[in-house]
This record gives C-alpha cells, sequence and structure tokens, in this order.
C-alpha cells in the first residue's frame, strides 16, 4: 500500500466515514457519527443503523467494485451520507458526508468540525451565506446613500432659497437706490457735486448688484432680461460663435429671411439653443458637410404637426428657424426619442442638449422637432411665436432719459404694480417725466381693480408681492385685455412662478433705461 | 478594513451613546454612508481613526475601546444574516477557536481583499485553551482578547484570558474558563 491513514486521519478529513467488513459489520467510524448518531457502535451490523439507498444491501459486496458512489440514510433520524463507496480486500470504506442545505445551517446541530476541511460544499454554502449577508447590508448601504443625497439635495434647496430671498430684497433696495438716484440726476444733475455724488451712488449700486448677482446663481435664478429680438440680428452678431461651433469641415450657409422679425426670448437661451441644434447636427457629419441655418416667418399652428397638444392658441405668426444637414440621419427610433433628456445616441452625449432647446421652445410658447432621412440628413424646426407688437401710441421712450420732452401724441397708458413705496414712486415720475400715463397700485388686489375699470397699453409689475403676486396679475390682466403688453420685473422668481409666452422679463434692480427700452420694444 | 467592520462599530455607538453620538462623529470625522460601505475596503487609518473617535465619546482609551468592540463584533455577528454562520463555526468554545480560521477561509473568498487572522488552538483541555493569534496587523491585541471574551459569553463561559507570549508576528492567549451553565 502507498499510503496508509490512521482512523484518527481519516476522521479529520472526512468526520462522517464509515468502514464495513465483509460481513457488513461496521468496524470503524469517524467522530462525526459519533457525535450525531450516538447509538451507532462498532460491530454493529451496517443495516441496523443504515439503509444504503443505491444497493441491495445482501448483494453489496458482489456489487461493488473499486471505487462506486453511495448514498446512506440513518434508521433513526432522517441523516443523508452520501459520498464515495471504496472496496479493498478487507471490507469497503465508504467516505461519506453529510448531506446539509442550507436551509439545514441555521437550525442543525452540526457545525463545521462535522465536515472535512476541503469540502467544497460546505465553503461555498458559507460563502453564499456570507455573500447574503453582504447583500442585505449593501441593500441598507443604497439607502443611506440616497437618504444622504435627498438631505444634501434639500439642504441645497434652503440655501438657494434663502439665497434668493435676500437677493429679492436686496435687489428691492437697490432698485430704489438706483431709481432715485436717475431722479436726483434727473432734477438736480445740472448741479456738478449732486451730479457726482448721484454718479457715485449710482456705482455703488451697480457693485450691490454684481453681489446679488452672485446670489442669484446660487439659487439658479434666471437673471436674464426676456425681450423681443430680432432673429436674424441675433444670429448675424454671433456668427462667429457659430462658425466656430460646426467646425472647420463643415460648411454653415445662412439663408436669412425673417425680415426682422422678433420674438420673445432671452438672448442667452436663444444662442443656446441655436450652438444646440448645430452641434447635434454637426455630430451628425463627423466627415464633414453641409448645415444650412434659415429662418423665416411663417403663420399658422405653431407646433410640429405630430403634436397632439397643438391648440387653436398655439397658431399664429411664428419665425420658422430650419437647421438642416448633410449627415447620417437618423431612424425613427432616435427621432422619437431625441428630445428625451438624458437620452444620447453618442457615446459620450450627455443627452441634456436637446432636451434643453425642447424646454426652451416650449417655455417661449414654440415648438421644436427633428425630421430625417436615413443616410440623406435631418433637419431641425424650431417655430418661435413673432412677439406682439402693441402700435405706439406715443413718439415716447428715445431709451435715454432727459431727452427733452418727449413728443406725445396720444398717452401710452401704464397700470404699475409694485408694493415697495419708494420704488414706486420713483417709477411713477420717471415714467411720467417720460411721457406716459402711469395708474399705480402698491398691490396685485388694487391693480385688479383698476383692470376693470380702464384699458392699459402695458402691465408692468413686479412679481413677489404678499397677497395677488405679479404673475397672478398678468395672468388675469392677459384675459381681461389681451392685447395688453406684459413686463414682469423681480428679483428672485420662485420656481411656481409660471411665465407664459411673450411675457417680458427685466430683472432688478431696475435700469431706467433698459426698462424704458423695454416698454417701447 | 471592510466596511463591514465598520457598521459594526457604528452599531455599537448606536446602542452604548445613541445615534446622535455617532452623527457628530461623522461630522468630526468628515465621514458618511459613503465610509460605511459594507463591500468596500478602507484603510486601517481610517478604522483607526473611527476607533479614537469612538473612544474619546466612550469615554475609554483606545485599547479599551477596542477591546469593548471585540467583545461587542461577536454579538453583532450573531445576530441577523450572520448568526447562522457563527453558529455553524462551533457549538461550544473550543470548537469554535478550532474553526475560526475555516470561517474566514470562507470570508476571505466573500472579501477578496481582507487581512484575515490566523489561529491555531496549541493546548486543548477541559477548561483551557492555549491560542495562538497571528496576523500581520499589529496593535490588535485588546481585540483579540475583547473577541475571545465576546466568545466566551457566547458560550455562556466565565474565566480568564492572559496573555502568555508576544511574539513578532504572534500573541499567545491562556483561556481558563468554566462553564456557567
Ligand atoms: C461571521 C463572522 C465573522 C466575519 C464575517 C468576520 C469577518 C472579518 C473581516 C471582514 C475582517 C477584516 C479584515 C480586513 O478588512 O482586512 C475580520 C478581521 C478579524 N477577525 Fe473576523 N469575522 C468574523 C468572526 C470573527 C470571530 C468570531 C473572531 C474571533 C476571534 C474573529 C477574529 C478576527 C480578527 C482578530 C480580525 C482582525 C484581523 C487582523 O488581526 O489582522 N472574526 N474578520
Amino acid at each position: 500500500m502507498l499510503l496508509s491513514f490512521s482512523e484518527k486521519q481519516i476522521g479529520a478529513l472526512l468526520p462522517a466515514f464509515l468502514h464495513i467488513d465483509k460481513q457488513l459489520n461496521i468496524s470503524a467510524m469517524g467522530p462525526g457519527i459519533l457525535r450525531h448518531l450516538p447509538h451507532v457502535r462498532v460491530g454493529m451490523p451496517c443495516a441496523e443503523a443504515f439503509t444504503i439507498v443505491n444497493y441491495d444491501t445482501t448483494q453489496f459486496f458482489q456489487e461493488g467494485v473499486n471505487v462506486q458512489p453511495v448514498s446512506l440514510i440513518a434508521r433513526d433520524s432522517d441523516l443523508h451520507l452520501n459520498g464515495a463507496a471504496i472496496f479493498h480486500e478487507a471490507g469497503c470504506l465508504l467516505a461519506v458526508r453529510f448531506a446539509i442545505t442550507e436551509e439545514m445551517f441555521a437550525d442543525s446541530s452540526m457545525d463545521l468540525s462535522d465536515f472535512g476541511h476541503a469540502d467544497p460544499v460546505i465553503l461555498s454554502t458559507m460563502l453564499i451565506v456570507l455573500q447574503r449577508a453582504m447583500l442585505e447590508e449593501s441593500q441598507a448601504n443604497a439607502i443611506e446613500l440616497a437618504h444622504e443625497r435627498q438631505r444634501s439635495a434639500e439642504l441645497l434647496e434652503r440655501t438657494s432659497r434663502v439665497a434668493g430671498y435676500m437677493a429679492h430684497d436686496f435687489n428691492n433696495l437697490l432698485s430704489v437706490i438706483r431709481l432715485n438716484t436717475d431722479r436726483l440726476s434727473r432734477q438736480f444733475g445740472k448741479d456738478e457735486k449732486i451730479g457726482k455724488l448721484a454718479e457715485i451712488i449710482q456705482e455703488m449700486a451697480a457693485r450691490g448688484s454684481e453681489i446679488t448677482q452672485s446670489l442669484m446663481t446660487l439659487s439658479l435664478q434666471r437673471t436674464d432680461t426676456r425681450q423681443p429680438l430680432s432673429v436674424d440680428q441675433v444670429i448675424q452678431d454671433n456668427m462667429g460663435i457659430l462658425d466656430s461651433v460646426v467646425g472647420s469641415n463643415i460648411t454653415l450657409k445662412l439663408n436669412l429671411d425673417a425680415d426682422g422679425h422678433k420674438s420673445v426670448v432671452s438672448y442667452s437661451d436663444f444662442l443656446n439653443a441655436l450652438i444646440n441644434l448645430l452641434i447635434n447636427a454637426r455630430e451628425a457629419m463627423p466627415m464633414g458637410g453641409q448645415i444650412a441655418l434659415s429662418s423665416s416667418v411663417g403663420f399658422g399652428l405653431i407646433k410640429g404637426d405630430g403634436d397632439a397638444d397643438a391648440d387653436v392658441t398655439q397658431s399664429g405668426s411664428y419665425i420658422a428657424i430650419q437647421i438642416a444637414d448633410t449627415g447620417v440621419g437618423m431612424s425613427d427610433a432616435l427621432l422619437s426619442r431625441a428630445f428625451e433628456p438624458q437620452f444620447s445616441s453618442k457615446p459620450n452625449g450627455t443627452g441634456l442638449g436637446l432636451a434643453s432647446v425642447r424646454n426652451f421652445a416650449v417655455e417661449m410658447g414654440g415648438d421644436v422637432w427633428l425630421e430625417s432621412v436615413e443616410g440623406k440628413g435631418s433637419t431641425a424646426y424650431l417655430h418661435l411665436p413673432v412677439a406682439r407688437t402693441v402700435a405706439p401710441l406715443v413718439a415716447a421712450g428715445s431709451g435715454a432719459p432727459n431727452t427733452g420732452a418727449p413728443a406725445v401724441l396720444d398717452k401710452q397708458r401704464i397700470l404699475l404694480v409694485e408694493d415697495e413705496p419708494y420704488a414706486l414712486e420713483a417709477l411713477v415720475e420717471m415714467l411720467e417725466a417720460e411721457g406716459y400715463a402711469v395708474t399705480a397700485c402698491s398691490s396685485g388686489e388694487e391693480a385688479l381693480i383698476a383692470l376693470g375699470q380702464d384699458a392699459y397699453d402695458v402691465l408692468l409689475t413686479d412679481v413677489v408681492m404678499p397677497g395677488q403676486n405679479g404673475t397672478e396679475v398678468a395672468r388675469d390682466a392677459c384675459i381681461v385685455q389681451p392685447s395688453m403688453k406684459v413686463i414682469l420685473m423681480s428679483g428672485y422668481v420662485p420656481d411656481s412662478a409660471a411665465f407664459q409666452p411673450g411675457w417680458l422679463f427685466l430683472h432688478k434692480p431696475i435700469e431706467s433705461a433698459k426698462l424704458l427700452q423695454l416698454i417701447a420694444a | 478594513m471592510y466596511g463591514m467592520i465598520h457598521r459594526a462599530m457604528r452599531q455599537m455607538v448606536h446602542e452604548e451613546l445613541g445615534e446622535e453620538a455617532w452623527l457628530a462623529l461623522e461630522q468630526k470625522l468628515e465621514i458618511g454612508p459613503t465610509e460605511l460601505l459594507t463591500g468596500m475596503v478602507y484603510d486601517d487609518a481610517l478604522t483607526l481613526e473611527i476607533v479614537a473617535e469612538a473612544a474619546a465619546r466612550l469615554n475609554l482609551s483606545v485599547d479599551q475601546t477596542l477591546e469593548a468592540f471585540g467583545q461587542y463584533w461577536v454579538r453583532f455577528a450573531g445576530q441577523g444574516s450572520l448568526s447562522s454562520i457563527m453558529k455553524f463555526t462551533g457549538q461550544n468554545l473550543a470548537s469554535f477557536i478550532a474553526n475560526l480560521d475555516r470561517l474566514h477561509l470562507a470570508v476571505g473568498a466573500a472579501m477578496p481583499g481582507a487581512r484575515l487572522p490566523a489561529f491555531t488552538t496549541l493546548e486543548s483541555a477541559p477548561g483551557h485553551l492555549v491560542v495562538e493569534y497571528r496576523s500581520d496587523r499589529v496593535g490588535m491585541e485588546p481585540f483579540v482578547k475583547g473577541l475571545l471574551q465576546g466568545l466566551m459569553d457566547r458560550f455562556h463561559a466565565c474565566g480568564e484570558i492572559a496573555v502568555v507570549h508576544r511574539g513578532e508576528k504572534s500573541i499567545l492567549f491562556d483561556i481558563r474558563y468554566q462553564d456557567k451553565d
């Protein structure tokens, strides 16, 4: 024999082993059997203690040769053992182990000592139990991380809200300072000393304004003026940027024919939308090609035809901007998802570009969509409503104060709503000096009464006010007097304040010149 | 060490001092849920910082805290989803200690970055064990003492644990105990 092991050694490897002699009596056994089947004794007939499942016991030594699989069940318990029967001259070594399932792990009276050191089933069962425990903890981890994220998001939101309120109050103060300094220069500016002092105050107010600008950025506030802009003009003024966006191997062809028509947009949002559409077109032409950027004026439904939301109020004059590329085109599947946030067909795209264009277009009362022929190219259509023009009844508002007496033909009527009394007073004085007929209200409620009594050309209102706020007043005003021009002004725009397309917006602190320009636009 | 250990430490501080105390500890160390990820390996320095900060709050020395944590760990692992594996490791003190390496063998397979200890029973008689602990870490003696104490608690035994030899990478523990019931 090459190797010989003691019973103890075999017991260490196979704690549940059994040895039976040719008479089928148990002649040796491992410590596991002793522990868990104490009634089993050396010398006992094997059949008295175990059923050998896969053998006829009487034929055991006739049937078995060399090494064969074997399965036993203990007679007095439901313990199962399996392994190999190793036949030799003196009898048979039953190299078996207790069959144990994961469920038995927790409530069995067995432990690791009942299994061999290299028992792979035990190792893998323990591994599974451990991994399950880790998985459970990981689920708890995930929940904790989500809570943490929510906590930071809430903190950020609180901070930004506080920053927003602070900016609001501060901007209101700055507005009063600015407007009243304008008043000072208008009335006493000829006195050099007063003029100089007014200039210093203006400069300081401008610096204060820069501080509020950072607060606004922190509170993710819009600070851009919404005003009627000539689409063609903006494109022409920015050709340098647009050319560099498309890159040198793509030619950008212009065909602008919107004829100076204006749309109410924020300058930077509009430019961003154009840039995103150009990037989208450029990405479709990695090998170069041509992009045609054109504009025209149309009349009819502003929304793309596929849109079920399109309603009659959405029809009117619109500026149609088209960006057509000669790229690879898009499949219908891609087209249908192109504007979804976080959707990108490009490996390193963020999927935010086109989604932001759609947000912009919809917010402005327009629409954007893509059409494409695979292999030929795609065209993006951006439609924006043409800004309503209020027929100027007055040749006022040269934009620069103090240009002499305005040539008033018939006074344009402004309904002014502002809850800050000093700002109200200064605005009234400035606008009247410019030749407007001003009805001043110090609350939304007052304004609604005024709206019921008289007709106005322009509603100029603060946004954040106690009681009826500016957007509510503007909404009602548009219903009562639909032709009215709406200009909102605020140092802080709460998320809840939804602006309607076409409303103009001026950020506080108010610059008189900018305000006059908007009224006249 | 693995984040699992940090989580147990947190649980101990929760139980001893309450949730607020743990949050204050997190704030002091500028840590949070990202330092408590079960399956993540952290530098031992961070684990020790947590222990030291917990010690300050528990009004204990670092060694006393390590020992308390060792004792706590056995209770922690004895509950919840690790309980079955603890039970399976051994059903009396001597066999549990004899099988610890096999337990950690499975731990090593589930947590590949773990640096695990080795325990060898050098002498075993009723009520008396001499156990050699080996590790490539230093400074863990109080932790191991606490663990062994925790195991005695687990098996309702009482007795004395003494260090009888300190080698470069190994420590010999002499355990004399009696079963309480
Ligand atoms: C289910 C139970 C157990 C699990 C899952 C477990 C797991 C672990 C893990 C993850 C580590 C850290 C290794 C690293 O991150 O580098 C560790 C370390 C350690 N474990 Fe366990 N363990 C368990 C039970 C025990 C018990 C009962 C003892 C009792 C003596 C023990 C003694 C130790 C020691 C002393 C260390 C420190 C390592 C060193 O000295 O280097 N463990 N164990």
